[in-house]
């Protein structure tokens, strides 16, 4: 008897950890610690244009070469990304130049990518299939004639959306897309229980010390946002830490008059961003041109965090630990760097001990959703 | 003394009592008490004042006095309330302390630092006669 | 409308935008285009109260002020006609701050004006600020405009000379804002006598700018946002067909009109003020016209903090606000009506909340 229960937790374990009991259905309340997600009026959700979504995210037939699809930066079992890579592999093991942020609870982010270029996730599906070195499609029409004509498509665009042939556009493709990503949302961790449910012992007295880093001398509460009845972890601005574009101050100059002399596309910025690193470090500035986005990139969730190393836009920050440092020297990743002339007003040295330095990486390990945990880490080490 | 002295003694006692205006019951309290217990107040908020502007209050010199000039900006009278920014209700000491923490760079107050108390009188004094609107933003 | 308009082309672009929107009448735009060989920008930096601690060490707050306004201005293009500092260079008047803030604004990549404040003035009442920067006032002419800087941050010379026992005691007097011992600013007699001299000189078709520290107005005296003799300033200024006043001091944006002269306020580098009416136990007189800033987030230590590129068009101002972490801001001076208006908030319909200070 005992074998079999075993099994069956083993089992449930098992198929949790690689995502499959992750999607919430449609019309549940949210997960503990999040707030209900909100979803575009033109884009209710049903399980068949979920169904759907799926399969187009990893469906790899939508590159130039068969063998790269939204999953392959978005993986199931790495937690809806790639990790350990610093940054993204697309077509023939082209690079970008920034870390794919993941999947879970993007269904919060008002705007997506690190710069925030595209407006919804309907939008930001369209980018990185004709981006050259990611899907590395010249247009969408691939998509197209494979959705209008393979079979099961055929059928499933007719179930979902009631249209056929010429009248499935990318409009519909990439509403089928968002809506299976809004179904990635992950709460009810080890952090929610204690912080919401009144788990007073769902904490480690180290973890708790930790939050209490987080939410006093580490000012990290203000940008990644805790409230009273739900924590997102974002406050869906952009602010320059000092990451990546340190490396390039002395060139921000001449690379930001270029972007001030020419307006361009949400695609052409696309394509700059991630086609040259020094463009790319300018952050949210390429796509608004405001002096104040010089460097400033989208504060990302801390949920499932302690899953999606390494870390920042350019993943140049290999462990949490570098990453707490970084902060605590005040925008720079070598005490006594430079600090670049843009930095948020938010980021200043902070004085931390190595041990509330600790105290504050175990507390991120409280952040991971039970589904998307590695065994490993439910077993308590790492 | 005798017994008749006695008496006189009290009653004078007491005659002058009544004269001087000593209250000798719980309920009473003249005008002079009065002048007196603000008295007392003042000089907590003339305490809050001097931290007010003094640059020793953090680390670095800066006093809050700088940004806000006669306690303006600082709102008691909206306290407790969300501070979105930290994310949860707060009682107006805790946001003192926050700026103790960050703009001056020093270290927090306890709740009952007679220092404390005496910047919360000199805030709430400066912003006399402002009706209460707790958790207005 | 778009926020991101710095260079002059951008500006026009946006001035047209925004005169299709209706919020600015065509007739400024239209002008701008005729006498556009006579328009030009120059930027303004302000307040930026560097503050020595102890050693090397200084207020990293009000320095990453500084730092950040001087790179970005040195991001335009095309380049500003030339910069002018407004004045509270230093916190104390020391010269550790005056030094530091000086190598600060040795990287601005242009010729630099600079105006006194009282924070710089009140140690050694500006000896060593006249090392670094020249003359305490002055004037000059730029393509068909005349500028004029003056020390407005006297005070009575029995305060100045003899009230207090050292020259720190009487800088630590002076720089309390609220400090109930302090004293009005004023230009006193010998400035107002070479002004008069300088302006007879100037044609009054010419345009007159007048930079001053403080608002050559009388708005709340508790704070000494005042000039004691603004009447005075006011009057010389008059005579002339388009006279404007840009002030530093006051750590927010204000803008005012007395009959023919525009005020501007600038914005401090270093931190905002609140504004007099939010001080439930004074009165004061803050203009009507002035549609307030977007109130300050202290969590983000830029916020309510910025530097200005000022447009001169057909001799009056346009005051672009570069705000830190927020949407800039727009006052322009409105020839139908004859006032600096916003740009997007003036009718009283536009206001959105963060503008309610109370």
């Amino acid at each position: 008897m005992k074998k079999l229960l075993f099994v069956i937790v083993f089992a449930a374990v098992f198929l949790c950890s690689v995502g499959f009991c992750a999607d919430k259905p449609p019309g549940s309340s949210p997960p503990l610690g999040l707030p209900a997600v909100i979803y575009p009026e033109d884009n209710p959700q049903t399980p068949a244009k979920i169904a759907l979504g799926d399969k187009l995210f990893e469906d790899k037939r939508f590159s130039t070469t068969g063998k790269v699809s939204c999953s392959n930066c978005h993986a199931a079992d790495k937690a809806l990304t790639d990790s350990p890579l610093s940054v993204s592999e697309g077509i023939r093991g082209l690079t970008g130049t920034r870390n794919a942020p993941t999947v879970i609870n993007a269904a919060y982010f008002k705007t997506m990518f690190w710069d925030g270029r595209s407006p919804s996730l309907e939008d930001q599906a369209l980018h990185p299939f004709v981006n050259p070195v990611e899907m590395g499609l010249e247009d969408h029409e691939p998509i197209l004639k494979i959705v209008r004509s393979d079979p099961d498509y055929v059928k499933a665009f007719k179930d979902v959306f009631g249209k056929s042939g010429e009248e499935i556009t990318m409009t519909e493709v990439t509403q089928a897309i968002a809506a299976f990503e809004r179904t990635k949302v992950a709460g009810n961790s080890l952090f929610d229980r204690w912080y919401f449910a009144g788990e007073t012992e769902a904490l480690t007295p180290v973890q708790k010390r930790g939050f209490g880093v987080f939410a006093n001398e580490g000012r990290c509460v203000s940008c990644h946002r805790i409230e009273q009845t739900q924590a997102v972890f974002t406050d869906n601005r952009f602010h320059n830490i000092g990451v990546g574009i340190n490396n390039i101050q002395d060139e921000v100059p001449d690379l930001a008059r270029e972007f001030l002399k020419a307006e361009a596309t949400a695609s052409e910025v696309d394509v700059k961003v991630l086609g040259d690193k020094r463009t790319s470090e300018l952050g949210r500035f390429a796509v608004t041109r405001r002096l104040d986005d010089l460097g400033a990139m989208k504060t990302p969730t801390l949920r499932n965090v302690a899953l999606t190393a390494p870390y920042m836009h350019d993943g140049s920050l290999k462990t949490l630990r570098e990453v707490m440092v970084h902060y605590n020297n005040g925008g720079v990743t070598q005490e006594g760097d430079r600090v670049n002339d843009f930095l948020s007003g938010g980021i200043r040295p902070l004085g931390l001990t190595e041990e509330q330095i600790d105290d504050l990486v175990a507390f991120m390990d409280a952040l991971t959703s039970p589904e998307y945990a590695q065994p490993a880490q439910k077993a308590g080490g790492k | 003394m005798s017994k008749k002295a006695l008496g006189v003694t009290i009653g004078a006692f007491a005659v002058a009592v009544v004269a001087i205006g000593v209250a000798t019951y719980a309920d009473e309290f003249t005008d002079k008490d009065v002048e007196r217990w603000q008295g007392e107040f003042m000089s907590v908020v003339e305490k809050g004042r001097a931290l007010w502007t003094s640059p020793d209050l953090g680390t670095n010199g800066v006093a809050c006095a700088q940004c806000h000039p006669n306690g303006a900006n600082t709102h008691p009278e909206t306290y407790p309330k969300f501070q979105q920014q930290l994310g949860k209700v707060i009682a107006l000491r805790d946001m003192i302390n926050w700026c103790l923490q960050n703009p001056l760079e020093g270290k927090a107050l306890k709740a009952d630092d007679p220092d404390m108390v005496a910047i919360e009188a000199y805030l709430a004094h400066e912003r006399r006669g402002v009706p209460l609107d707790p958790g207005k933003h | 409308m778009r926020n991101s308009g710095l260079t002059r082309r951008d500006f026009l672009k946006s001035g047209a935008a925004l005169a299709a929107a209706g919020t600015l009448p065509v007739s400024t735009v239209e002008l701008a285009f005729a006498e556009s060989e006579k328009s030009f920008t120059f930027a303004y930096i302000s307040d930026a109260h560097i503050q020595h601690i102890a050693g090397d060490k200084f207020v990293h707050n009000w320095d990453r002020g500084l730092i950040r306004a001087v790179a970005e201005a040195n991001l335009i293009a095309p380049k500003p006609d030339f910069v002018v500092f407004g004045g509270d260079l230093a916190q104390l008047g020391m010269k550790e701050e005056l030094d530091h803030g000086a190598e600060m604004l040795s990287k601005l990549d242009n010729e630099l004006h600079c105006v006194m404040g009282e924070h710089d003035y009140y140690f050694d009442l500006g000896e060593y600020w006249s090392k670094l920067f020249g003359p305490h006032h002055y004037s000059w002419d730029h393509k068909g405009v005349h500028f004029v800087t003056l020390n407005s941050v006297l005070t009575y010379d029995e305060w100045t000379h003899n009230r207090w026992p050292t020259a720190k005691q009487r800088m630590v007097e002076m720089a309390g804002l609220d400090n109930p011992n302090g004293s009005p600013f004023m230009v006193g007699k010998e400035q107002i006598e070479w002004l008069r001299k300088d302006l007879e000189a100037v044609d009054k078709k010419t345009p007159v700018v007048l930079f001053s520290h403080s608002p050559i107005q009388k708005i709340y005296k508790g704070w000494n946002f005042w000039t004691e003799d603004a009447e005075k300033v006011q009057d010389l200024l008059k005579p002339f067909e388009n006279p404007t006043v840009v002030y530093g001091h006051v750590h927010q944006i204000q803008y005012n009109q007395i009959d023919n002269i525009s005020f501007h306020a600038v914005m401090a580098t270093a931190w905002p003020w609140p504004y007099p009416q939010s001080y439930a136990q004074a009165e004061s007189h803050l203009p009507k016209l002035t549609v307030p800033m977007n109130r300050a987030d202290p969590f983000f230590e830029r916020d309510a903090t910025g530097w200005q590129l000022i447009d001169l068009d057909s001799g009056r101002v346009t005051m672009r606000y570069n705000l830190s972490s927020n949407t800039n801001r727009t006052v322009a001076y409105n020839p139908k009506t004859g006032q600096p208006e916003d740009s997007a908030y003036q009718l009283a319909g536009s206001r959105i909340p963060p503008q309610n200070h109370y």
